[in-house]
């Protein structure tokens, strides 16, 4: 679990071009929206489009997407049950 | 009508007021070391497109210069103007759906695949309320933007406007000519905005 979720914060860095954020700033337990680390509606749908381009995962609707990405660890923890790659 | 301030940025020089301002690297690398060193308040500026960061940085520097900054105004009009549209950011979202294989369109990047997003951008950290625009014209034509910006002030509310040339093709390759012009502004900076002014700036520049 450990390991996914170091490798999760990089890809979200990565991704949502997070520029001076380290992994060890991120709070596994932090709100992802909001508070936390302030993302936004586009930073949602690219984690969506991270979700399938690194996983294989496929989120279907809001509502599940909204429980998803709730904290990094949650993130990490549906990744681990769902990964198809 | 007067311009109070203006800047020139290529990939490898800033001119701000007709002075040459130090910076480090070139290309993105300069516009992003000028945030670090100069701005630094803004962290959307990494999630922009080279277009849209050219335009922050030159408006910033710009606006910095100003005694007063305006914020919540509707008196200020932003018009910009370019060749290439946002074709950099184009190409690059091209990349991500080109593959049929690795099809993963990227909202990030699909989201600045219009110039004007450049302009909201500005108009967003400067909370301005009054017109922006971006005009695609064929080649930097000085005579076709003044005749387009004066048209902007003849509304009743637009007192000033930051407008000029905003050009981007890549990450090493781009060139903002900008102004901030104003009607009978009593600053010491002050250039009158008439289009042999304009063709100076620009060609000495060059």
């Amino acid at each position: 679990m450990k390991e996914t979720i170091l490798k999760l914060k990089q890809e979200i860095i990565e991704a949502l071009n997070l520029e001076d954020i380290h992994p060890e700033d991120i709070d596994d337990n932090a709100p992802l929206f909001g508070s936390g680390l302030g993302l936004d509606s586009i930073d949602a749908l690219e984690l969506i489009v991270l979700m399938e381009k690194n996983y294989g995962i496929k989120l279907k609707d809001h509502a599940e997407g909204k429980a998803v990405f709730q904290s990094i660890a949650v993130m990490a923890d549906y990744i681990e049950k769902n990964r198809k790659k | 009508m007067k311009i109070t301030h203006w800047i020139h940025i290529r990939p490898d020089v800033i001119i701000l007021d007709g002075k040459a301002l130090v910076s480090t690297g070139k290309g993105i690398e300069m516009l992003t070391s000028v945030y670090r060193n100069r701005i630094n308040d803004y962290p959307k500026y990494f999630k922009m497109d080279s277009l849209s960061k050219l335009g922050f940085i030159a408006s910033e520097l710009l606006l910095q210069e100003e005694k007063e900054r305006l914020v919540n105004v509707e008196s200020r009009a932003i018009v910009f103007f370019n060749r290439s549209s946002s074709l950099c950011d184009d190409k690059n979202y091209q990349e991500t759906i080109r593959d049929k294989d690795n099809y993963f369109p990227s909202p990030a990047i699909f989201v600045y695949t219009l110039p004007n997003i450049v302009t909201g951008e500005i108009a967003i950290r400067n909370k301005y309320y009054g017109e922006t625009s971006f005009y695609v014209l064929d080649c930097l034509n000085t005579e076709k933007m003044k005749q387009i910006i004066d048209d902007a002030f003849q509304d009743e509310v637009t007192e000033s406007v930051l407008g000029g040339w905003l050009e981007c093709y890549d990450n090493n390759n781009f060139e903002a000519y900008l102004f901030i012009i104003k009607k009978n502004d009593k600053e010491e900076f002050l250039l009158d905005w008439n289009i042999e002014t304009i063709n100076k700036l620009i060609d000495t520049n060059k």
